[in-house]
């Protein structure tokens, strides 16, 4: 059975979204190689702190409506509903934030708040603020509590493994990685250095990390129990969506340690962008599987009108 | 698409409704297979209505016979859809999920109707009731498969 590459549809979604990854990182690629190769002679600048890009919320939403549409087709009571809304929820909380931190939460000229003098734009910091939690422990909890339903409806059906040693291994790096951060922290707070809000909240998201890795690792073990079928790879996309996540925040944690030239807003940007697009793969991958049923590839364009033919008459 | 077997029957028992009349026969107008399998209804509409004239049976000997025939008769004819029934429900589970999935779903001797419900729950669950219930009309599509032969000959 053979099938055409298309782009029309829900179903393409998945080709779409690859598509506009692969043109993201080229670009962003090629900025950075411009930018090395002309001795760093221009500034290269993202977002001004860790909210999320435009990049970023476009996808969140996309990512949003997906899973939204995804939800429709899993009634009250069906055993991944609660999966599925809670990766709607999760979804959402970095939407509205991506969408508080841009539009409501810096001072600039289409800003409503800063409009009116000092007294409306004395609410700028607190909504960047709650975009901040929103986006970062918030949407990590969402995950986690997501992704431990997930896993219980896979282990109910017989898609669960025990997790191997690697398992253990990569989620105990990511535990040191948390506990080598709650250390530095400490170790500026002691020093009488302030800790600025998105350090904290940054420093809050860590323990959830932990978990959602050691959650993805299990999902990792279950897919591979599973094979690479449609359904599998919107699961192994949730799974690399953590991985990516998680490899973003050790990135933003190393560079600096490394090489104090590298534009840190451009990793963050790097990393942000794909971890969004892969997350909205999950819900755009099990969309074509849907519509792959309802449109089987062998089925052809009828054009049944009138007419009867005389073995029936 | 083809029509399903009971589509064609209703259409010759002129049940199938106008609309659905007029689609069926077109496609039978260029479908030679479904025009066939159209006559093999009609056959045995034809012999069906003659056993029906014939005289009944008066012992439970007879009767045992007869039973007999039909399981042997729909044994025959069920075999070889059971076997089609299981090579598509492991081909859509493939699809769906992959390789590794079927020792999941499949044990070693399973009948098709077990088969066949335990992949329609995974489906349902993973899926979605609407998808799920897409890809069992797709595993039936032209499939002539009567069901468990215990149940069709009690």
């Amino acid at each position: 059975m053979t099938r055409k590459t298309s782009f029309d549809g829900i179903e393409s979604a998945p080709r779409w979204i690859l598509l506009f990854l692969g043109a993201y990182l080229l670009l962003h690629l090629l900025a950075l190689y411009l930018w090395n190769a002309t001795g760093q002679a221009f500034s290269v600048h993202g977002t001004s702190d860790g909210t999320a890009t435009l990049s970023v919320t476009a996808m969140a939403a996309v990512d949003l409506w997906l899973c939204l549409l995804v939800l429709r087709s899993f009634p009250a009571g069906a055993p991944l509903r609660s999966a599925w809304t809670l990766i709607a929820l999760a979804a959402s909380a970095q939407a509205a934030s991506g969408l508080l931190a841009q539009f409501l939460g810096v001072n600039w000229l289409l800003n409503p708040l800063a409009w009116a003098g000092q007294a409306r734009s004395g609410l700028i910091e607190p909504f960047r603020r709650a975009a901040l939690v929103g986006g970062g422990p918030v949407r990590l909890a969402l995950l986690a509590a997501a992704l431990l339903a997930a896993l219980r409806v896979l282990r109910k059906f017989g898609f669960w493994v025990r997790p191997s040693a690697a398992d253990w291994a990569v989620s105990g790096i990511v535990c040191l990685f948390t506990l080598c951060r709650f250390g530095e922290a400490g170790a500026a707070s002691l020093a009488g250095r302030q800790l600025g809000f998105e350090d904290w909240m940054s420093l809050a998201g860590l323990p959830i990390l932990c978990v959602l890795f050691l959650e993805a690792m299990l999902l990792r073990q279950s897919v591979l129990h599973m094979g690479s079928g449609l359904i599998s790879r919107c699961w192994a996309a949730l799974m690399c969506g953590v991985f990516l996540t998680g490899a973003g925040e050790l990135a933003l944690w190393v560079v600096p340690h490394y090489s104090h030239g590298w534009p840190l807003q451009l990793v963050n940007s790097l990393t942000g962008f794909p971890a969004a697009a892969v997350f909205a793969l999950a819900p755009a991958c099990l969309l074509a599987a849907q519509r792959r049923t309802i449109k089987p590839a062998s089925d052809q364009a009828e054009d049944l009108a009138t007419g009867v033919p005389a073995l029936a008459r | 698409m083809h029509p399903r077997r009971a589509t064609l029957i209703s259409f010759f028992d002129a049940e199938a409704g106008a609309e659905r009349s007029r689609r069926v026969a077109r496609h039978l107008a260029k479908c030679e297979k479904c025009r066939n399998q159209l006559r093999g209804i009609e056959r045995e509409r034809h012999e069906l209505s003659a056993c029906a004239a014939a005289p009944a049976i008066d012992n439970r000997q007879g009767l045992a016979g007869v039973r007999s025939a039909m399981a042997t008769w729909q044994q025959g004819r069920n075999g070889a859809a059971a076997s089609e029934l299981k090579g598509r429900l492991r081909w859509q589970i493939e699809t769906y999920f992959g390789s590794p999935a079927l020792s999941v779903v499949e044990r070693p001797g399973m009948r098709p109707e077990e088969l066949l419900g335990k992949a329609g729950e995974i489906l349902d669950v993973f899926l979605g009731p609407d998808a799920a219930e897409a890809v069992r009309d797709d595993v039936f599509r032209g499939l002539e498969w009567a069901g468990p032969t215990e149940e069709t000959c009690r």
